[in-house]
């Protein structure tokens, strides 16, 4: 066997293939049966009665799971938003040469790394209406305190999610600007733009590819968010903070009822599968026009 | 493994050895390690404690899996339906019972009982408190989950908690209070204590989403003469009674602490505890935290009272059970430790090292009340504990999730009381017609 | 770019500083809480003038400290045993994602062969896969399906090997977590080391395989040594999310699966918030991602880049 055949792609891809399968796939498969049928945990899903399409439907009529839909989408559009306005704008606010800048970059992706279970405790320790950090600290500068996690639960859950994964942004944000062509800037600069005008005009519409791709990502991982909210809130009060993932996973286990967790994942599924969809189209859009401007910049040269 | 199997034949040693010498109950069983299944709560630290002192007197070692009481409900619906499941002993919510009754996984205990190589004479079952045995112990009679003619017994009570009203002393006497006899004063007292005292609250009551919400205000449907059903299974929480409860629910939490509306058991205890409220309603199983000084700034200020009285006396019945699932292994063994532990002796035990005993003679012991005086009124409080106070049947914890809800909106979005009830009602009526509540009428 | 260092105004150290304080101080924050008595995290007076104690620490990790505690009648948090459960679950899933999404990307960049595309593109699809998602179906699974029947042969072996109860199922068990982590995080993996091995020069395994290597020595004497970048990036990834993940290891873990995370969740429950002891456990649980990301930033920021940018 000293020469590859054509047998040693499969060789090298059978392992991964196999435990995808094995372990995703089938699963994913598993589950869109699972959610046709009437089916709870102390069952198998074979002595489940199949119930058609009931728990979609049941499901779309269920003003608890709109309302769950509603906040994860919500949730989902304001931290995306403001991470990614905070940080491009840290982006290019911090894009300089300054001694230590690794250092600080370190530090930044500190709680990215922390465990989300961690990030949620301590938020609801600093939100806690009196022992809580903030609370304390509006009480020493005499003013008022805020039910944060009362009647601002699902902004408060929203600060605590741009805390965490702004620095991701960030990031990436300033990778991208870092390998801006140098000489589109220098051109600008000699043509007298203002700072203001070469962010505007140059640097943003430049990195504009990549920003999409990292918010994107960010869109898709803000579908995953759990473990935080759970922690801080566990999806109330009422249900302001109950984000499909949760509302998922207390169906399975607090109401036991699997098969409709199952649809609930579905549909969930069917959203992202979307937006991954999205990102796809985009990149192989945006790969084609980058080859085109690339060449029409060789012909200008 | 090697261990495991010296330990088996160390025990069988010892056990022929024991036979000869004299009768021991336990002498068949010694080396048996038992797997039980505990939540983490109050109760069960105390009993973690007493535990050390069965295996010394048994030889039979115990194993405990503890769990916070939610992840231990998720557990044993997995492991009860599997063909061995792992657990020997299970403590369960009531609710849990009509589940596990109903789906045939408890082993009813009367086999146990009429077992002369296992039951102890001197046992005196009729000095349990006799509603939670009901409550807790008894399926198939009246309405299905209460004692009657048809019931039998398939677990006994065991840290059996009912309401109380905590109140600070200090407080009361520092503005000349009464304590409150009745729901009308106290709900008056709730709000005027915010006055009286600025930044403190008047209640400590739980409040959060979900379980905690429904909770809070099932604790006052039962005083105040309301039920979730009449006796043909109609929903009743949206009754006069019923909006009564939901308007004290949310007196007491508008009147409450800062950011009592999202409150869970915890954070209602933390700030009884940190001195935020001057009264505390809801269950017996925080004495022992509030005269534990690492924990607690207010020891040695606190009172007991009966919970308040509306139309008429009805505390809640809480805490759990113990019972032996039908997929156990160590069936007998299992039993012994059941019976020893909810026995006189064991109860006694328990309720020394902090925990809350099921037993009249218990609340009454001189040594029991001389560590814990607040024991006589507990032991009070337990009598007019109302077994029916919630529902114990299956699809319970699909309404009481959605009546969790639904207040924890009432509280946090200013929802009209009536017509959110009213939709509760509409949508409970719907969970009983699929279940087949209605087929008889 | 040069490398003499511009000089910034003042306010801009401020804003600096700023930042930094915000990243930093929650992190801070629990780490000074874990060393205080319940009683001074509840009454806070005096933010640092506190007797620092490492209670919160002796009562976490009770389990495994050789001597008795003064302060509990009995050890109920199992610590230790739950960190070594994480350390084994995550230290095993990401060797085993590295190896085999290193193969599945090798095979994926460097050879055409039939089906390629379809992986690839099933690759890049799954990978927008939630946790919560997989719950449910693998929860049925893991409990009801993938097992042997524990009067088999297979299962027969198993049982009188490590004893247990009832059929041998792949929930409850360390194999069962280190499963699904592997499959959730190989597209991951699979994905960002493409973007590694495409720069491997081909002309390097030419040489290699003129020498007379296989295409398996190729793989792992020549190619892997030089991605090295790319999976230490790829691994600090894989760990991180085997180590914090909660929600399926809480579904597929027994007694004695426990990891870090579950426990922590299980604290927080109603009764007693023991803030102390939580901080602690919180802080043991963070500290290895913390000291991952201090000692490889360079490569977890190299990771990230990769993996974003590369469409």
């Amino acid at each position: 066997m000293k020469t590859a055949n054509r047998l040693t792609p499969y060789m090298f891809m059978a392992p991964a293939a196999l435990i995808m399968a094995i372990a995703l796939l089938y699963p994913l498969g598993y589950m869109v049966w699972g959610s046709f049928r009437d089916w709870n945990p102390s069952q198998t899903i074979g002595e489940a009665e199949f119930v058609g399409l009931k728990n979609y439907i049941t499901l779309w009529g269920d003003p608890n799971f709109r309302e769950s839909l509603g906040v994860t989408l919500r949730f989902a559009f304001f931290v995306v938003t403001f991470e990614m306005v905070i940080g491009v704008g840290l982006a290019l606010l911090l894009d300089r040469n300054i001694r230590g800048m690794s250092v600080l970059r370190t530090l930044f992706i500190l709680p990215m790394m922390i465990a989300p279970v961690v990030v949620g405790l301590m938020w609801r320790y600093m939100y806690h209406p009196t022992v809580g950090t903030f609370n304390r600290t509006l009480d020493g500068l005499g003013l008022g305190k805020i039910d944060w996690l009362g009647q601002h639960a699902l902004t408060s859950v929203i600060i605590a999610d741009i805390w965490q994964w702004t620095p991701f942004i960030f990031i990436l944000a300033l990778a991208a600007l870092q390998s801006l062509p140098r000489s589109a800037l220098e051109a600008a600069r000699i043509d007298g733009a203002t700072a203001w005008q070469q962010v505007w005009h140059i640097k943003l519409p430049l990195m504009m590819p990549v920003l999409i791709v990292t918010g994107l990502l960010r869109l898709i991982d803000a579908f995953k968010v759990l473990e935080v909210i759970l922690v801080m809130t566990e999806g109330g009060p009422g249900l302001s903070t109950e984000i499909l993932a949760l509302r998922i996973s207390r169906t399975a286990t607090e109401f036991r009822e699997l098969g409709v967790a199952a649809a609930m994942s579905n549909y969930l599924l069917i959203l992202l599968l979307g937006l991954t969809l999205a990102m796809f189209a985009f990149t192989r859009w945006q790969e084609a026009r980058a080859r085109r401007v690339r060449a029409a910049a060789e012909e200008d040269l | 493994m090697l261990k495991f199997l010296g330990t088996t034949v160390a025990g069988a040693t010892l056990a022929l050895m024991a036979g000869r010498a004299l009768a021991n109950p336990y002498a068949e069983y010694e080396g048996t390690t038992l797997i039980v299944n505990f939540p983490a709560h109050p109760h069960y630290n105390a009993v973690m404690k007493i535990l050390p002192e069965f295996t010394k007197e048994t030889g039979i070692e115990v194993e405990v899996d503890q769990l916070p009481y939610l992840k231990m409900r998720e557990r044993q619906t997995l492991e009860l339906a599997q063909e061995e499941g792992e657990y020997d002993l299970i403590a369960y919510v009531v609710f849990s019972k009509a589940d596990y009754v109903y789906a045939d996984q408890l082993e009813n205990l009367a086999k146990y009982v009429m077992n002369p190589k296992l039951s102890d004479p001197n046992y005196d079952a009729d000095d349990l408190i006799d509603g939670y045995v009901y409550n807790i112990g008894f399926a198939g009679g009246t309405k299905g989950y209460l004692e009657g003619k048809t019931g039998s017994l398939f677990g006994i009570p065991y840290g059996s908690e009912t309401s109380i009203l905590g109140y600070r002393k200090d407080i009361f006497e520092k503005h000349g209070l009464e304590v409150p006899e009745t729901y009308d004063e106290m709900l008056e007292l709730a709000c005027k204590i915010p006055e009286l005292e600025p930044g403190m609250g008047g209640v400590a009551s739980r409040a959060a989403s979900g379980h905690h919400a429904s909770h809070a205000y099932l604790l006052h449907l039962a005083p105040l003469g309301g039920r979730i059903f009449d006796d043909s299974w109609n929903p009743t929480m949206n009754s006069a009674e019923g909006v009564a409860a939901a308007e004290a629910l949310k007196k007491i939490v508008d009147c409450g602490p800062e950011g009592a509306k999202n409150f869970g058991f915890g954070e209602a205890l933390g700030a009884f505890l940190n001195g935020d409220t001057a009264m505390f309603l809801d269950t017996t199983v925080v004495a022992g935290q509030i005269d534990d000084p690492s924990r607690s700034q207010v020891v040695g200020k606190v009172g007991w009272a009966l919970h308040p009285m509306g139309a008429r006396r009805g505390s809640q019945t809480g805490g759990f059970g113990i019972g032996i699932p039908a997929n156990a292994l160590n069936k007998d063994a299992a039993f012994l430790l059941m019976q020893w532990l909810t026995s006189k002796r064991g109860d006694k035990l328990v309720a020394l090292a902090g925990g809350n005993p099921s037993r009249f003679s218990t609340h009454a012991d001189p040594d029991v009340n001389a560590k814990f005086p607040h024991m006589a009124t507990f032991g009070e409080a337990l009598k007019h504990a109302d077994p029916d106070w919630r529902p114990i049947i299956p699809v319970w914890g699909k309404i009481n999730a959605d009546l969790g809800t639904t207040l924890s909106k009432v509280l946090t979005e200013d929802l009209d009381i009536q017509e959110a009830l009213d939709g509760v009602a509409e949508r409970t009526k719907a969970v009983m017609t699929e279940a087949g509540y209605y087929t008889w009428q | 770019m040069s490398q003499s260092h511009q000089k910034q105004n003042p306010a801009f150290y401020a804003v600096i500083a700023c930042l930094v304080f915000m990243a930093v101080g929650p992190v801070a924050l629990m780490f000074i809480n874990s060393f205080k008595l319940d009683v001074d995290i509840i009454s806070g007076t005096g933010g640092l003038l506190f007797l620092p104690t490492i209670q919160n620490y002796e009562t976490a990790l009770c389990d495994v400290l050789w001597y008795e505690l003064d302060h509990l009648d009995f050890c109920s948090l199992k610590f230790g045993g739950a960190f070594i459960n994480s350390l084994i679950i995550a230290l095993i899933s990401t060797a085993l994602t590295l190896v085999i999404g290193c193969m599945g990307a090798y095979a994926l960049v460097r050879f055409r062969f039939m089906g390629r595309d379809t992986v690839s593109l099933t690759t890049l699809m799954v990978r927008m896969v939630p946790p919560a998602v997989l719950l449910v179906p693998v929860f049925g699974l893991w409990n009801n399906e993938f097992c042997l029947d524990k009067d088999g042969l297979l299962g027969g072996l198993i049982r009188d090997a490590f004893g247990g109860r009832g059929d041998v199922c792949l929930a409850g068990t360390h194999s069962g977590i280190i499963l699904i982590y592997v499959a959730m995080n190989l597209p991951f993996v699979i994905w960002i080391l493409q973007s590694f091995i495409v720069q491997v020069p081909r002309s390097l395994e030419e040489a290699a395989r003129v020498d007379g290597a296989g295409p398996f020595q190729v793989f792992f004497l020549v190619v892997l040594p030089l991605i090295k970048p790319g999976l230490a990036a790829a691994a600090i990834f894989t760990f991180r999310i085997a180590w914090n993940e909660y929600l399926l290891a809480s579904a597929l873990s027994d007694r004695n699966t426990k990891t870090v995370p579950i426990l922590i969740v299980n604290n927080m429950s109603e009764f007693n918030v023991e803030w102390g002891v939580i901080m602690a456990t919180g802080m043991l649980l963070a500290i290895p991602p913390i000291i991952f990301t201090l000692l490889a930033s360079r490569q977890i920021i190299t990771g990230m880049t990769a993996g974003a940018v590369k469409g």
